[in-house]
């Protein structure tokens, strides 16, 4: 079984739905008062984070055997992570760590995943990207001005969707590049999916295999730092990657990287844009791409019923997520008037694309992206900016559908407009 | 047994069909509650969260649809226990095939009147969502100490409700005005002005006639053993400082708040619980106070920590305060807020205590003043051991308050040396003024770990001798006397009230539809009375 890890935590969910709201002191608005996609869209309590922990509970005690029901729920659900956020800002519960669980074993029994979720997988193991495209066409995006620099000790992880889908991130982001003088190398056809649709709908196993290639990979070219213009692919290096293997080289996602280059005074900026913008926080650069923090202590009973970690143990609480580097960059573009959203930083709100959702349950996905588009055009705003292009994806799509006026840009893409010569 | 499909069909057919399941793993999740595990002791059973299995989830979205619904459950004879946000024991049904209503889809804040300082609200409304709307009009609403996740209108219209600001608030059951009532025959009964023929709106609670607010909810609320309540109106009060929004700086869990203009919690040491009492009436006579309560120094410490690492550096680190009273004053201007702490201060020198926050000991931190605004110092109390419910929970006066925690400390050690409850030296109750001092409200926090059955056993012995205790005494109506079995032991001791209440669900509810494990259930046919 698993759970033995949080058999202690499973059994104490209060049932209080602080998993279902951002941290109640944030809450601004009865709108934007919700942290949890998933019961927003399908109301039963069991989709809540607290609802998957009670089954947790339910399976450990043998209540109830894994099944294609419990499948279908235990999937609708975008692991976002932000009920493991308003949970831990008074409690110890992992619900986010019990969903994963929830999944590898429903992968264990033969039931998860999900039949979409399956063929993208299948589809990573065979052609090393989700989208059946092949692996020689993974460059296709590279245009004749981008310069390439083979030997260099930077790669740019470019990530299958930016490769396949919106090469319009990957096409900026190496122009950045270029314009600053950082001398990169590609990977080419033999850089992998980084795994993280597979470590997030429960096949571990596979996941794994992925990412031993790429840490090979890598390695074996004596990178020195990878930067990453895809929050899912940074945040499974950098907080999950290590989990099961350590590796010598830095990660680095490109808002950080374009934060420090404007200081350096490597990105000259000039005032092209003049528009008023706000921020989505995906939630691989945010609160996922905190590290797991590495605990060896025991817990000791202090008093009569009241144990306690010795050492102190460090909750995963989204504390130590990227939030800054893509505010201070939008905050330097001349002409650009940052506005932020209610729901931001650790406790933002999911677009509703990941953990396999967008693949499976596509209405789902839509319904949280336009809730989030709502919530960005309240701000007043006329352009959403992210830094992922699956969020990208996702939230172009409730623009579309939901006929909204605002614009969405990349980080990278809004950057290189205001390097650029010409005004928009 | 498993509802029939055709009955099911029927009710998707009223709520649409993706909001009325039998889905078995959704049901799962609807039998597991905080505090069940000591329910199922109190039965006889192992102490685990889980209790009985619902045949089906339903979740409507007006009043009409609960009308509807309750009308099939008459049809049929099915039972139904409706719940808002869910916390609690009460929220379970208590028997098997009952139908559970959710009613998170009816979220609606229906109306605010800032004029005549009140709202209207649907059932999943919550605290923390309605404040945040009327900080926008410089208002404020009442928040029972569950915390600022739950529903007012549950806490209004179904349980007793007080809260960290209730010298200030009063407590949920006094706040409420006009309700929209569906009665478990699914007939609606509307209270107070919204029944006026002419011109009917939300702005009063009761009558002309009898009064029909004692029998809605009484002194602690029929958890849905009377039928289920869709929309509520609820009397405001201003917001006790000039802000617009909590703005909270940092990130988690290092939040920091500028604490407001005007706003100063003052920690005050009592030697004993006769300065305690003293201090209290004393206080509170001058009618100055945001907050104005007693808790445990251990109480204390909890609700000024967020880990259990940082509550016990507290419980170590800082100075020991004599059965501490904890004032919080705001005020919107300068000149109202140096009245304000004159006369606190003036108090406190005739009392003869001290402030530990004036002499610069204890510092409360600044977050704390966002979480006592937010009134969200509640759910702090699940740091120690996870778990703890309270005992007794009387609504009297300041001396009982007092005897009754005097009476109630050799009872808690004696659990307490046993090392079946947590350890709070005794002295672990919690005690409110309620507006300022015109009455006052006492219950016994008691710490415990669900996950151990000694310590669940040990807490549900003790609780039994709190109730006993309680009649013994004379210490007050416990929270805790719900349901045939404890209304029947307590019921002739007190008035035969059981036989009356009974009376009322016969007659309320004739096809007994509504789930009654924490109310009380209909007269038996052979004593049944006209």
């Amino acid at each position: 079984m698993p759970f033995e890890d949080y058999e202690d935590t499973i059994k104490k969910c209060l049932r209080c739905s602080l998993c279902k709201w951002i941290p109640q002191i944030q809450i601004k608005s009865q709108k934007y008062a919700s942290i949890c996609p998933s019961i927003d869209y399908y109301n039963y309590h069991t989709y809540s984070g607290g609802g998957k922990i009670i089954l947790a509970l339910s399976i450990y005690l043998n209540r109830l055997e894994p099944s294609e029901d419990l499948a279908d729920i235990v999937y609708k659900c975008s692991t976002c992570g932000g009920c493991a956020i308003s949970c831990k800002y008074l409690n110890k519960l992992e619900p986010l760590e019990i969903i994963y669980e929830l999944r590898e074993l429903l992968v264990e029994k033969g039931i998860g995943p999900m039949p979409k979720q399956k063929l993208y997988a299948e589809y990573a193991m065979e052609k090393h990207n989700p989208y059946n495209e092949p692996p020689e066409q993974r460059m296709d995006w590279v245009s004749e001005d981008i310069k390439i620099s083979k030997n260099a000790k930077i790669a740019y992880f470019v990530g299958c969707t930016s490769s396949y889908r919106r090469k319009e991130i990957a096409k900026a982001t190496a122009k950045i590049l270029n314009k600053a003088g950082v001398e990169f190398q590609l990977l080419g056809s033999d850089e992998w999916c980084c795994g993280s649709p597979l470590l997030r709908t429960g096949m571990k196993k596979e996941a794994l295999e992925l990412m031993n290639h790429n840490l090979d990979l890598i390695e074996s070219l004596g990178i020195e730092e990878v930067v990453f213009s895809c929050a899912g692919c940074y945040s499974t290096f950098k907080a999950h990657y290590p989990r099961y293997r350590k590796y010598n080289f830095k990660v680095t996602h490109t808002s950080e990287l374009f934060n420090r280059l404007i200081d350096e005074g490597k990105l000259k900026l000039k005032e092209n844009l003049k528009i008023k913008v706000t921020y989505h926080d995906p939630c691989h650069l945010g609160r996922d791409s905190e590290p797991y923090p590495e605990w060896n202590g025991k817990m000791v009973e202090v008093m009569p019923l009241i144990s306690i970690p010795v050492p102190p143990k460090p909750l995963r609480r989204g504390t130590n997520g990227t939030y800054e580097p893509p505010r201070n960059v939008l905050k330097k573009i001349p002409g650009i008037d940052f506005v932020e959203m209610e729901r931001i930083k650790e406790y933002s709100y999911c677009c509703g694309a990941g953990g396999g959702v967008k693949a499976q349950y596509p209405d789902f996905a839509l319904f949280a992206a336009k809730n989030r588009i709502d919530e960005a055009e309240s701000t007043g705003a006329e352009s959403l900016i992210s830094a992922c292009p699956f969020c990208a994806t996702n939230l172009k799509d409730a623009i579309d559908d939901s006929g909204s006026k605002l614009k969405f840009y990349d980080l990278s893409e809004l950057l290189l407009k205001s390097l650029e010569d010409k005004e928009e | 047994m498993k509802i029939d499909k055709k009955i099911l069909n029927e009710i998707q057919d009223i709520v649409g069909k993706e909001n009325a399941t039998d889905n078995e793993v959704i049901l799962e999740s609807y039998t597991y509650n905080w505090c069940v595990e000591f329910i199922n002791v109190m039965e006889g059973k192992d102490p685990i969260p889980f209790w009985h299995k619902p045949i089906a989830v339903v979740l409507p979205s007006t009043t009409e649809e609960v009308q509807k619904f309750v009308k099939l459950c008459n049809k049929y004879h099915l039972k139904f226990k409706a719940q808002s946000t869910g916390l609690g024991p009460w929220n379970q049904p208590s028997e098997d095939d009952v139908i559970v209503v959710d009613l998170r889809r009816m979220n609606k804040i229906v109306k605010i009147d800032p004029k005549n300082m009140y709202c209207v609200v649907e059932p999943y409304v919550t605290g923390a969502q309605l404040q945040a709307e009327l900080l926008k009009y410089g208002l404020n609403c009442h928040m029972p100490g569950a915390g600022p996740q739950v529903s007012p209108l549950a806490s209004s219209t179904s349980m007793c409700g007080p809260g960290f600001t209730s010298s200030s608030t009063g407590f949920s059951g006094r706040n409420v005005l006009g309700t929209e009532w569906v009665l478990p025959t699914g007939e609606i009964l509307r209270l107070g002005s919204l029944s006026l023929k002419e011109n009917s709106d939300w702005f009063h609670g009761d009558g002309p006639g009898p009064s029909l607010r004692g029998i809605m909810r009484g002194f602690i609320g029929t958890k849905s053993g009377l039928g289920i309540f869709t929309r509520v109106a609820i009397k405001l009060f201003p917001f006790p400082c000039n802000i617009k929004q909590l703005e909270i700086k940092n990130i988690i869990p290092n939040y920091d708040f500028d604490i407001p203009n005007y706003m100063q919690f003052h920690l005050i040491s009592c030697k004993n619980y006769e300065t305690l009492e003293l201090a209290f009436d004393r206080i509170e006579k001058e009618g100055i106070t945001f907050m104005c309560f007693h808790t445990s120094t251990y109480g204390l410490h909890t609700i000024f920590s967020n880990t259990q690492e940082e509550l016990m550096n507290r419980a170590v680190a800082s100075p020991r305060i004599k059965n501490p009273l904890v004032v919080l004053i705001t005020a919107n201007t300068k000149r109202e807020f140096e009245y304000k702490e004159k006369v606190l201060k003036t108090a406190i020198e005739e009392l003869k205590v001290k402030d530990v926050v004036a002499t610069g000991k204890y510092i409360p931190p600044n977050i704390a003043y966002a979480e006592a605004l937010r009134s969200a110092l509640g759910m702090h109390g699940f740091l120690a051991t996870g778990a703890f419910q309270s005992t007794h929970g009387s609504m009297d006066t300041s001396r009982l308050c007092r005897v009754l925690m005097e009476r109630n400390l050799p009872l808690k050690k004696e659990y307490i040396d046993k090392g079946l409850i947590g350890n709070d030296e005794g002295k672990g109750n919690w005690s409110t003024s309620y507006e300022h001092g015109h009455f006052y409200h006492i219950e016994t926090p008691t710490m415990y770990d669900q996950t151990k059955v000694e310590s669940v056993e040990g807490f549900v012995e003790y609780l039994d001798r709190c109730n006993k205790l309680d009649l013994v005494e004379h210490l007050g109506i416990p929270f805790f006397i719900e349901g045939d079995k404890m209304h029947d032991w307590y019921g002739p001791q007190c008035s035969n009230y059981h036989i009356w209440l009974r009376k009322i669900k016969t007659k309320f509810d004739p096809n007994f539809v509504a789930d009654s494990g924490f109310y009380i259930s209909p007269e038996k046919e052979e004593n049944k009375t006209t």
